[in-house]
């Protein structure tokens, strides 16, 4: 019993009513700007990161939690009514989501994702309480050396599984290293890149730069972009999915939390790759296949079930050991640190209260989201039918003003316009800003980490080879990066040896 | 019944073809047609040589802070390593990418929107402190609602103003925040 | 020569419609059905559905006329969109509905029948929706 009571006495936090209601705001206001064209989670919670200042930490978290999951959700919606995914990790719903919007079964859907999202968080919640404690207990061995390198692989797999172009993106990530470098430096105290300006010596902050990068940058993209199709008025029953469709959906939701788990807790991009996965799983384990595409309920609790578990289970790299999985991650590592909120290792002994608020919460999070989604439809269809000429100015003067309210400081909302513009310029360049805030995040980490291991190691790299953590986390590190040169020679040849083959068959015939 | 569909190129006039019910496969060619032109070797040179200078400067820079040696590293030695990875970094990106330009997006007259968009917001950010939030808040909200997003005179001037007054409702007497206002 | 009828899935646009193929009946003259949503909202309630072309069609095909659907967006201007369509198809005929308001509400609101039938440089049907 000594293992649960901390775990339930996380759940006395969350059902403290105060927190219980921060937790259903958040819902309420994530899935409310989730729904809203062109911004996902990241951007939504960087939108909202304000809010959760001059709260207590355990109550900001909670309530951190609610937009994540409302964030997510509200990227569903758009899925299933108007063929539009919020983010990447919804756009497979869309496949037969949208279908069964048209068939007139949105209400079920909507429903059965919100079921889905519910059960898969569960099981990664279930997985999260008797996992997180062992991974931790194993990181607490960790010195310098292991956590620089374990922070380069973080950055590095992240940088290399998402978006389009790997070199790209690390580049990207070395900007967010650099940019985190500026200010005071902790060892010798001297001042780097602050041009001798006195806002710039403690640093850049983490709210303004998410709040820039994945807010207005977000925000001036979709200026230019207007031109999307318009849909008629959507007729959504509000019908819960019946015994039928739940019996009928259950296996598919069983697999895709498992699937999900063990995805979510590698990093970089877990919640769409087991959406994608999930899909595939229930298209090939259907009797009769063709009904995908058309209308399956399948295809649409399993890959909801799958990218929710995911996510709910790449909070374990971040609490357990500090490293974000992914950009949204990213983002709530950069929320907890400005709480005073260090997550690592320690966390968990030092501040079991708080560890397990922020679990249980999701948990809240979600059955709050699973009584709030169907009653609030018709809310989300209202807000669709608003122009987006109307809602730009507002969700920019949200960001602007509350960026103000953070610090009571102009340069602030300064750095937020400049971050924006920055964000802007990088979409428009095919940069995508989620490593470059991972790495700022992971920054100051990894280089005190990293000139700690130096001094230790009295400057010999090859240091960090004779430690077996640290040895094998960059083995895997070198091999991740050299993994892309390594497939295009070996597709070369490939290719080469099916040429010469060609051309051998064509002199033989 | 004959059932026709007219396909224009002026942004105006973009007749959108009935949706119906698609196969995945539909859908992503659908989602690739709609896609905006790729942003094109130029601009891939460019940010390319862009960052070049970025990591020679981060270089210089960082050289001048002190590098100290591995033993004992000094302020610049960690930027002086992360400046060397994006100059390296851009350079293979130069070369590997050449055909270039698989990703990223190509600039519009739309582009232009952004632009103003991001004056406005200099522009909030200098007035805020002097004149208050009030009026560069709802210059601000004139501005792209009008023009950037070709709302009428009528629904612009109104929209704008109660958008203030809901922040104002909000942010000064409600929540009781410093922002900076005049009334 | 061609008939162009501003189609809006409302009792007002049907109402144009109905005139609209009557007319082009008449005139034995092929009929644009044109409907054109506003960009920037996701969901615009003037916007045709599915549903709604089932249901011109049918009554389209059941008066037996030739006729075209025509799917626009405009930015700012319904007027100026409906208008150029006019003008480049060279119709004999724009037939639109127009809904009973008061002045002070078309003050307010603004009125795109109203404009239509100030700018148009050929006949002009408008059409009320008790009009039978």
């Amino acid at each position: 019993m000594d293992f649960f009571a901390p775990v339930l006495d996380g759940f006395g936090t969350v059902m403290d009513p105060t927190n219980l209601l921060y937790c259903l705001v958040g819902v309420v206001i994530g899935m409310l700007v989730g729904v809203l064209p062109g911004l996902g989670p990241a951007a939504t919670i960087a939108i909202l990161l304000p809010l959760t200042y001059g709260i207590e930490p355990v109550t900001a978290i909670i309530m951190l939690a609610g937009i994540f999951y409302g964030a997510q959700y509200g990227g569903t919606i758009t899925s299933v009514l108007l063929r539009l995914p919020g983010e990447a990790s919804s756009v497979v719903t869309v496949f037969d989501g949208y279908v069964m919007a048209k068939q007139g079964r949105a209400g079920t859907a909507l429903g059965i994702a919100a079921i889905g999202s519910f059960a898969g968080a569960t099981v990664s919640i279930i997985g999260l309480t008797f996992l997180a404690p062992l991974v931790a207990s194993f990181a607490l061995d960790f010195g310098p050396p292991e956590y620089a390198a374990l922070a380069l692989l973080g950055i590095l797999l992240v940088a290399t599984i998402s978006g389009a172009s790997k070199i790209k993106a690390i580049i990207a990530a070395a900007v967010g290293l650099l940019l985190a470098t500026v200010g005071r430096d902790i060892f010798t105290g001297a001042e780097r890149f602050t041009f001798g300006n006195l806002s710039m010596a403690d640093g850049i902050d983490f709210a303004p730069l998410a709040m820039g990068l994945f807010g207005i940058g977000e925000i001036l993209y979709n200026l230019e972009d207007r031109h999307r199709a318009v849909s008629a008025p959507i007729k959504v029953k509000r019908v819960w999915p019946s015994g039928k469709d739940i019996k009928q959906a259950a296996p598919a939701m069983g697999r895709g939390s498992l699937l999900g788990f063990f995805l979510g807790i590698l990093p970089g991009g877990g919640a769409t790759i087991s959406s994608l996965v999930s899909y595939a799983v229930e298209k090939k384990v259907a009797k009769d296949p063709s009904r995908f595409g058309k209308g399956a309920i399948e295809g649409v609790a399993g890959p909801e079930t799958a990218n929710n578990a995911a996510a709910t289970s790449s909070f374990i790299p971040l609490l357990t050991l500090g490293i974000p999985a992914n950009g949204t991650m990213a983002i709530i590592f950069g929320a907890l640190l400005i709480q005073g909120i260090t997550p690592g290792p320690q966390l968990i002994g030092n501040d079991p209260e708080l560890f397990w608020g922020v679990v249980n919460s999701m948990y809240i999070g979600n059955i709050l989201l699973l009584l709030m989604a169907i009653p609030l439809v018709g809310v989300f269809i209202r807000i669709l039918r608003i122009r987006a000429a109307i809602l730009a100015p507002i969700t920019v003067l949200i960001t602007m003003l509350g960026a103000y309210t953070i610090r009571n400081s102009i340069f602030d909302v300064f750095l937020v316009v400049v971050f924006g513009a920055l964000g802007y310029v990088m979409k428009k360049f095919g940069f995508e800003p989620g490593p470059l805030v991972l790495a700022f995040v992971l920054g100051s980490l990894l280089e005190s980490n990293l000139r700690r291991s130096l001094l230790v190691l009295e400057g010999d790299l090859g240091g960090f080879f004779t430690r077996p953590i640290s040895a094998s986390l960059l083995i895997v590190f070198v091999i991740v990066a050299l993994w892309p040169m390594l497939k295009s020679f070996i597709d070369k040849r490939k290719t080469n040896t099916l040429a010469v083959q060609v051309e051998t068959e064509k002199e033989k015939v | 019944m004959q059932k026709h569909k007219d396909k224009q190129d002026t942004p105006e006039t973009d007749e959108i073809i009935a949706t119906e019910a698609l196969t995945p496969e539909e859908l992503a060619e659908i989602w690739e047609s709609d896609a905006p032109a790729k942003a094109g070797p130029v601009a891939h040179l460019a940010s390319s040589l862009v960052l070049v200078a970025f990591s020679l400067a981060g270089v210089i820079m960082s050289v001048n802070l002190d590098l100290g040696t591995p033993q004992t590293p000094k302020a610049g030695m960690w930027p002086f390593i992360v400046s060397i990875i994006i100059g390296v970094m851009a350079v293979v990106q130069l070369i590997v990418g050449r055909g270039g330009g698989r990703d990223g997006e190509r600039f519009t007259k739309y582009s232009w929107f952004a632009l103003i968009g991001f004056a406005t917001l200099i522009l909030l950010v200098i007035l805020m402190p002097v004149i208050g939030f009030e009026v560069p808040s709802l210059l601000l909200c004139f501005v792209w609602m009008r023009w950037l997003g070709a709302e009428t005179w009528r629904s612009a001037t109104l929209y704008s103003t109660l958008v203030v007054v809901i922040f104002y409702l909000i942010f000064i007497v409600g929540l009781g925040t410093s922002i900076p206002h005049v009334i | 020569m061609s008939i162009i009828v501003g189609y809006v899935p409302t009792p007002v646009g049907k109402a144009a419609l109905d005139a609209a193929i009557a007319e082009s009946k008449l005139r034995n003259e092929e009929l644009l059905i044109v409907n054109s949503s506003r960009e920037g909202a996701l969901v615009d309630k003037n916007t045709a559905s599915s549903d709604d072309w089932k249901e011109v069609e049918a009554v389209v095909s059941a008066a037996g006329i030739d006729s075209q659907i025509i799917e626009s967006t405009y930015r700012d201007d319904l007027t100026e969109e409906f208008l150029r369509i006019a003008t480049e198809r060279k119709v004999s005929l724009i037939v639109i509905g127009l809904r009973q308001r008061t002045q002070v509400g078309k003050f307010i609101m603004g009125s795109h029948a109203q404009r239509i039938l100030l700018q148009a440089d050929r006949p002009v049907l408008a059409v009320k929706a008790n009009a039978h």
